[in-house]
């Protein structure tokens, strides 16, 4: 009942043989060896297990791995650029927005997401588009801290 | 998760094919987001999963002035939230997905998803209801029209059969002097599927006093959605007063079937719609004074 998918991961193409039943998370993890991702409430509620699927954040605990043959997938692990790391793990780091760090792969690609979609989000922006995101050690502000910072920084640099 | 085979139907035909064929051992699927859940925790094994994601047919928003609004039951909750469209003509639903859940299951979940699994705690059908939608099911012998209202049976269940498809969401054009509000209210944390949700929605007579309709729709208080028909019939053909909507809340309030839970106790959920219900009412009613041909 296997079958071969075509994953492009963190840009680069990886074939692998998955069963119906596997999820993206297992595959990432498992297969791949991607393990910045984590498996959380394993409901969809605390975005631990967060990757981005064609640029939008979703829980890979909840996807299906066949469902995202021929798709795009972003991990945590592709963000950093030739050993730089990227804007918002910098920022991350600057503000203290970890602890234990397991929520923040999915707190900063979530983020990246937002980002993306919308460079300069209000406070009120962040605050809805972060919700579904939970931090047990309680570094929200930081994390606010930090995505205002990246938002900020952008809106200078583009004068 | 137990293994199963993995189906891709291109067209609404073959998928209801797939679903004849293999009857109660097949499940659509969606965007995922509840049947993952039930998947992996047992409760359902289906054998054979249907994935309808490849089907262009059940995709897209569209707007016709005199048919209204036809949403594809693969447009998803972040589609409703983000497009200009629904931003334009009814901008409530826009609005209300923004509460929806999460970002990623709004990324996932679909509109048909949300209406065919009957979950109990959701927020579409109250307002889709409210505003008169009707439903396209697919089936092998051809298509049916219903109204959404007819779908619910009970707890996660619908009248639709086994190997049928619900294919498109149709909201009626609102008639001139419509207002709506749906209130979601959420006790325990903001992200956490509603302990309530209410939807008035009047439509006015041309001295923009009296009522011609009105809908009050409730949901999370009753295996279905509910529509609080007595406190529709007191409020329906007369002056808006604020006694009466008082009083059309106290008979919501006593019509609805709440049980207790985790999200608030059955007297406590009555009084909360009795609450909202007053809140909504003054809303719906201003927003239908200032109807500018949208809800
Ligand atoms: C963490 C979380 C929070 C949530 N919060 C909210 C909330 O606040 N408000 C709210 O309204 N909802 C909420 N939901 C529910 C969410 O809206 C639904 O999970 C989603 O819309 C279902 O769509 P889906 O495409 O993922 O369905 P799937 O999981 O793919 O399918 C669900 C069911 O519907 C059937 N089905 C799917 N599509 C069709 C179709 N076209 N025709 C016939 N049958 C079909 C499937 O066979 C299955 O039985 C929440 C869900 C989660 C997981």
């Amino acid at each position: 009942m296997s079958r071969f998918i075509t994953l492009s991961v963190n840009e680069v193409s990886r074939r692998v043989e998955v069963e119906p039943r596997e999820t993206l998370l297992e595959v990432i993890r498992d297969h791949l060896g991607l393990t910045g991702a984590k498996l959380g409430c394993d409901i969809q509620v605390c975005g631990a297990c967060t990757l981005l699927v064609s640029g939008k954040p979703v829980s890979s605990c909840s996807f299906l791995a066949v469902d995202a043959d021929g798709c795009e997938v972003t991990s945590i692990e592709g963000l950093s650029c030739n050993g730089r790391l990227h804007r918002l793990q910098e920022a991350f780091i600057e503000t203290g927005g970890l602890q234990c760090g397991f929520c923040t792969p999915g707190f900063i690609l979530t983020a990246k997401a937002l980002l993306d979609e919308q460079p300069h989000p209000s406070e009120e922006q962040i605050k809805k588009y972060m919700a579904g995101n939970l931090c047990r050690c309680g570094c929200y502000q930081e994390i606010l801290d930090a995505i205002q910072k990246v938002a900020g920084r952008r809106a200078v640099q583009n004068g | 998760m137990k293994n199963f085979e993995y189906l891709e139907p291109r067209s609404v035909q073959e998928a209801c094919q797939l679903l004849r064929q293999h009857g109660e051992e097949a499940r659509i699927f969606a965007g995922g987001t509840s049947l993952s859940i039930v998947m992996k925790q047992g409760f359902f094994q289906p054998k054979y999963l249907v994935n309808i994601k490849k089907i262009p047919d059940l995709t897209g928003i569209r707007w016709d002035p005199k048919r209204g609004l036809t949403l594809g039951a693969l447009v998803t909750h972040r589609e409703l939230e983000t497009s200009p469209l629904i931003q334009e003509t009814f901008p409530i639903l826009s609005q209300i997905e923004e509460d929806v859940a999460n970002i990623r299951v709004r990324v996932m979940g679909t509109v048909g998803g949300n209406l065919a699994y009957a979950e109990p705690l959701t927020d579409l059908p109250q307002i889709l209801i409210a505003l008169e939608a009707s439903i396209r099911v697919a089936g092998p012998d051809g298509d049916r029209t219903m109204s959404l209202e007819e779908l619910f049976v009970d707890y996660y269940e619908t009248s639709l059969r086994p190997d049928e498809i619900l294919t498109e969401v149709l909201v009626p054009t609102p008639p001139p002097r419509t207002g709506i509000e749906y209130i979601r209210f959420s006790s325990s944390s903001v992200i956490d599927k509603p302990c309530l949700g209410t939807a008035v929605r009047f439509t006015l007579e041309e001295d923009l006093e009296t009522v011609r309709t009105a809908r009050v729709v409730l949901g999370c208080v009753a295996p279905t959605p509910l529509r609080a028909r007595q406190a529709e019939a007191l409020l329906e053909g007369k002056r808006y007063e604020v006694q009466r909507v008082k009083e059309a809340a106290a008979f919501a309030s006593r019509e609805c079937k709440p049980v207790s839970d985790l999200r608030g106790s059955e007297a406590y959920k009555r009084e909360m719609v009795r609450v909202l219900v007053t809140r909504a009412a003054p809303r719906a009613f201003e927003k239908a004074r200032a109807f500018r041909g949208q809800v």
